[in-house]
């Protein structure tokens, strides 16, 4: 369990005992690195080949730049940039505001009805974010958007004011998507300060300004530098509402020109060599970010103050703006969610789309809902999805909890560099991902069919979300007292037994939250399983993607519907694991 | 029944001075209570944990019983579960997804013993330690005592040859640590096993152990009985580490059989107990609760000194004092039964037997 420091060679002095490097204590860095590796490294390296083939296939005969030279050539080339970019920080910017806004008034305010809006945070997570761009196309598409129409009969206006198919509707949606998973970033900041600090900097004299200037900020400073990073690359990589909102208008980011090269090409062949030239430049910016990142969550943990001591934090009172207050953060869920599922569920009970007044409820129909049922390949799309979902999660569960398990306690050599692969793929835009996996099962024969199953998506969704996974298992392992394992040894206890017995049963919960974490967003994944497409693998996010751009939005509002609910059972299924192991840790 | 020798453990094997533990060596008889004591980075705990096998040293020797456990001659390097020890942590380290019961029964448990041998073993583990009416309790719901002698019946259930603790009574408020003292002599007595004992609680060590080992900087300074190293310690730094102490230079005048008498800033002293040689610097150990007021007494005679009270502190019980003699100043510990008060000329008799000359720098 534990493992013996070698001695160098050199520094054995007289007279003391040289071990022999002991060669089986690497076996267990190998095994992991070599799944690691097969996940993460090989389809890296053959998306690199690629770009480098004149046919844009790893087995192509020769060698060339040119994809490269077409790809950096191109006169749309810095505008891509540009607007990936912009969309980024402006997306980042808009979702740090809010998600701040909201951590500090859920967390350390008087808000009424904290408690309910704390749990209420999760809800925009159950609303994938196709779902929310194909709810705001209705919302303020500029012909037929329900508040474009209402505003201009109340105003009386000629042109609807509002266009969400432009890099203001993009940035606007997406900042609105990414507000929970902030939230979920800082709220253990906010909630976990110790209060005696900034009762410390009150009884020192300080007032409101400076306390916030001088103690809360500089504190909180590496938890929003880290929540900023994190949503920057997320923002870079992000496909579904760049593809929903930004295609239509030929607005490109990096994803959508992935996409566009890979299955729309202008040529009607797929350029892959291009394709990989292009992600080859991005994925250098998003290793730096990746980089980036975890230097500072590695910085924020210094300033970690939890001190295990209980303690309440200091609330403020928020007086007359309390209900100001109360509406703002009304306000959002009423954008982030309220409108956005009405508008979808209107839609889904219409059999074409129409503006929404009294005269059209003659109109509803569950034709939509009864067809998402009745259709053969919406069941099998359905069946699909939870076939991928599972396998994909129990993958991700155990993977994470073993190489935690390594990289936290056993400590073997190697353990930074299995932790940092493991990580790695969290900045892999999903649309990369999948050309690169499609690169992989095209060139290597595994003697039976993985490209076009539904195996090719469970093995990016692994992929995808073992970075995801391994970040809780970790966290859930340093919290766990190592003296507990110890017991168990002292206790005359094999290494298998003190796993069996007292390892796995404490960090259990940590197992189940991953776990289901994994199925609600696999299920709700659209980019990978985009470009992994094919006869036999349609899951339900492409099939919701199929119904929109082909011209079915009351189709795609339906399957959206259920989407939703599925992922709203399994995301309360998730909030309850996480509050019995509250319980259970108080 | 345990015996360690020369073990060495670095901590960073790039640095020459990296040190955690430096050649400790030392024997713990059949049934001892033997303690480690030192401050914290002294290399205690990682002596203690190389017992136990959750380090393992880079050179040494380490044998339970006869049994060699580690050896860097030979290589060999027996796992924590396969050693005859049982070990209570600082933490406690108790499972909190078991109950209490299911606590005590793990090792029984790791150890293949079920049936009526382990249920019988577990029910005098627990009454023991009086817990046999908390056996069905959740573990986490527990005080801070109570999951210390969870700690402890888990340990004793194992019937180890050697029982190992580190710092177990460190987590616990002063008046239940005093108690859980008194407890855990009396239980190590009872059962009679061999206990190492981890702490850098001089009064816990002072009280509980038949011998101490004093740690500094990875190595044992001093080996011997509470009594011994209080009343006779051999280097300043035991003088000081172990109870209160007062330290002044002093130099050898003249030398006889059994007495000294030395220069000392308080004037010329006698001691009785000095070190058999007497080279380098020596230091004059007077502890304050050993110095008599001998009041109406003239300032006469062999180690009589007259001073003046400069502080008083009262704390009830006892009673300090900070009494100014010439130069020097004097700390002085006195009960309450007759009190000074600051000003007072006092006479003070400092006993030659209680007059301790050690090695080292005074100053220091």
């Amino acid at each position: 369990m534990r493992t013996i420091e070698a001695l160098p060679a050199q520094s054995a002095a007289p007279g003391e005992v040289k071990r022999p490097i002991a060669w089986a204590r690497w076996l267990p860095a190998i095994g992991a690195g070599a799944v690691l590796a097969y996940l993460v490294l090989v389809p890296l390296l053959l998306m690199l080949v690629s770009s480098l083939r004149p046919g844009g296939f790893p087995l192509d005969p020769g060698w060339t730049f040119a994809n490269y030279a077409t790809v950096y050539g191109a006169a749309g080339f810095p505008r891509l940039v540009g607007t990936t970019i912009a969309f980024a920080i402006g997306s980042t910017a808009l979702a740090l505001a809010l998600g701040i806004a909201l951590a500090w008034l859920i967390e350390r305010t008087d808000l009424p009805l904290r408690g309910t809006i704390r749990a209420l945070v999760i809800l925009p997570m159950a609303t994938p974010p196709i779902l929310l761009a194909i709810g705001w196309a209705m919302l303020l598409s500029p012909r037929t958007g329900f508040f474009n129409l209402l505003i201009r009969d109340v105003f009386g206006l000629a042109q609807s004011p509002f266009n969400v198919f432009s890099l203001g509707g993009m940035i606007f949606v997406e900042g609105l998507s990414l507000v929970p998973t902030t939230f979920l970033f800082l709220s253990p900041a906010f909630r976990n300060m110790d209060p005696s600090l900034e009762e410390a900097a009150i009884t020192s004299g300080a007032g409101i300004g400076m306390l916030l200037r001088r103690i809360l900020l500089p504190m909180l400073w590496p938890s929003i530098l880290a929540a900023g990073a994190f949503l920057l690359i997320v923002c870079l990589v992000v496909f579904d509402i760049p593809g929903t909102l930004g295609m239509p208008a030929r607005i490109f980011v990096l994803s959508t020109q992935i996409y566009y090269l890979a299955v729309d090409s202008p040529t009607g062949v797929p350029l892959y060599g291009q394709v990989s030239a292009l992600a080859a430049f991005f994925l250098c910016i998003l290793f730096v970010l990746g980089w980036a990142y975890h230097r500072l969550t590695r910085q924020a943990q210094r300033y970690r103050t939890i001190t295990g001591k209980g303690f309440r934090p200091r609330l403020m009172r928020l007086g007359g703006w309390r209900w100001v207050a109360f509406a703002g953060v009304s306000a959002y869920f009423l954008l982030a969610v309220v409108a956005p599922l009405a508008i979808l569920f209107w839609t889904s009970l219409m059999p074409y789309q129409t503006r929404v007044t009294w005269a059209a409820l003659d109109l509803v129909t569950l034709d939509n809902h009864i067809d998402f049922f009745a259709n053969r390949r919406v069941l099998e799309a359905a069946g699909n999805s939870l076939t991928v979902a599972l396998v994909a999660a129990t993958a991700v569960a155990l993977i994470s909890v073993v190489l935690a398990w390594l990289v936290v306690r056993a400590k073997i050599p190697g353990a930074r560099l299995l932790d940092g692969l493991a990580f790695a793929p969290v900045a892999m835009p999903g649309v990369m991902l999948g050309v690169a996996l499609v690169y992989v099962y095209l060139t290597l024969d595994l003697g039976f069919a993985v490209y076009g199953t539904i195996w090719i998506i469970a093995i990016a969704y692994v992929t995808h979300y073992v970075s995801f996974g391994t970040r809780l298992a970790n966290g859930v392992m340093v919290q766990l007292h190592p003296e507990l394992e110890e017991a168990g040894a002292a206790s005359g206890a094999s290494t298998v037994r003190v796993l069996r017995r007292i390892t796995l049963p404490l960090i259990w919960p940590a197992v189940v939250a991953i776990w289901i974490w994994v199925v609600a967003h696999a299920l709700r994944e659209l980019s990978t399983a985009l470009m992994l497409q094919g006869r036999g693998n349609v899951v339900v996010p492409t099939l919701l993607w199929d119904y929109w751009s082909g011209g079915e939005p009351n189709r795609a509002a339906a399957v959206g519907v259920w989407l939703v609910v599925a992922l709203v059972i399994f995301l309360s299924l998730w909030q309850a694991v996480a509050r019995s192991r509250l319980e259970r840790s108080s | 029944m345990l015996t360690v020798s020369g073990l060495v453990k670095r901590y960073d094997t790039r640095r020459a001075d990296a040190f955690a533990v430096r050649a400790v060596s030392f024997d713990v008889a059949q049934g001892e209570f033997f303690t480690l004591l030192g401050p914290s980075g002294c290399g205690k705990t990682t002596t203690l944990r190389s017992v136990a096998g959750l380090e393992t040293p880079d050179s040494g020797e380490i044998a339970i019983d006869g049994v060699s456990v580690f050896s860097s001659a030979k290589g060999t390097v027996v796992p924590v579960a396969k050693r005859d020890i049982a070990m209570v942590f600082q933490s406690y380290a108790i499972w909190p997804h078991m109950t209490v019961r299911e606590n005590v029964a793990f090792p029984l448990e790791a150890m293949g013993v079920n049936g009526a041998e382990a249920k019988r073993r577990i029910e005098s583990a627990l009454s023991i330690v009086g817990l046999t009416a908390f056996a069905d309790r959740p573990a986490p719901m527990l005080s801070g005592g109570q999951q210390q002698r969870v700690a402890l019946a888990r340990a004793i259930v194992k019937q180890a040859k050697v029982l190992l603790l580190d710092e177990p009574l460190s987590n616990l408020d002063a008046k239940l640590r005093e108690q859980m003292r008194v407890e855990l002599r009396d239980l190590q007595r009872r059962i009679g096993t061999t206990a190492i004992y981890v702490t850098h609680d001089q009064d816990e060590a002072l009280s509980l152990s038949d011998r101490i080992a004093v740690m500094k900087d990875g190595a044992i300074v001093e080996l011997d009985t509470p009594q011994a190293l209080y009343l006779r310690p051999r280097t300043t730094f035991t003088a000081r580490f172990v109870g209160q102490a007062d330290l002044l230079p002093c130099t050898v005048v003249e030398r006889g059989a059994d007495r000294l008498a030395l220069d000392t800033p308080l004037g010329p002293l006698h001691s009785t107990v000095f070190p058999p040689g007497l080279d380098g610097t020596l230091a004059l150990l007077v502890r304050p609760e050993h110095i008599e007021f001998r009041d109406g007494e003239a300032a006469f005679g062999r180690n009589m000194l007259g001073g003046v009270v400069q502080r008083v502190l009262f704390s009830g019980r006892l009673v300090e004092y900070v009494v100014q003699v010439g130069a020097a100043a004097l700390r002085v510990q006195a009960t309450s039964r007759s009190l000074k008060a600051e000003g007072d000329r006092v006479t003070l008799h400092l006993p030659p037997e209680r007059c301790v000359v050690v090695a080292g720098d005074a100053d220091s």
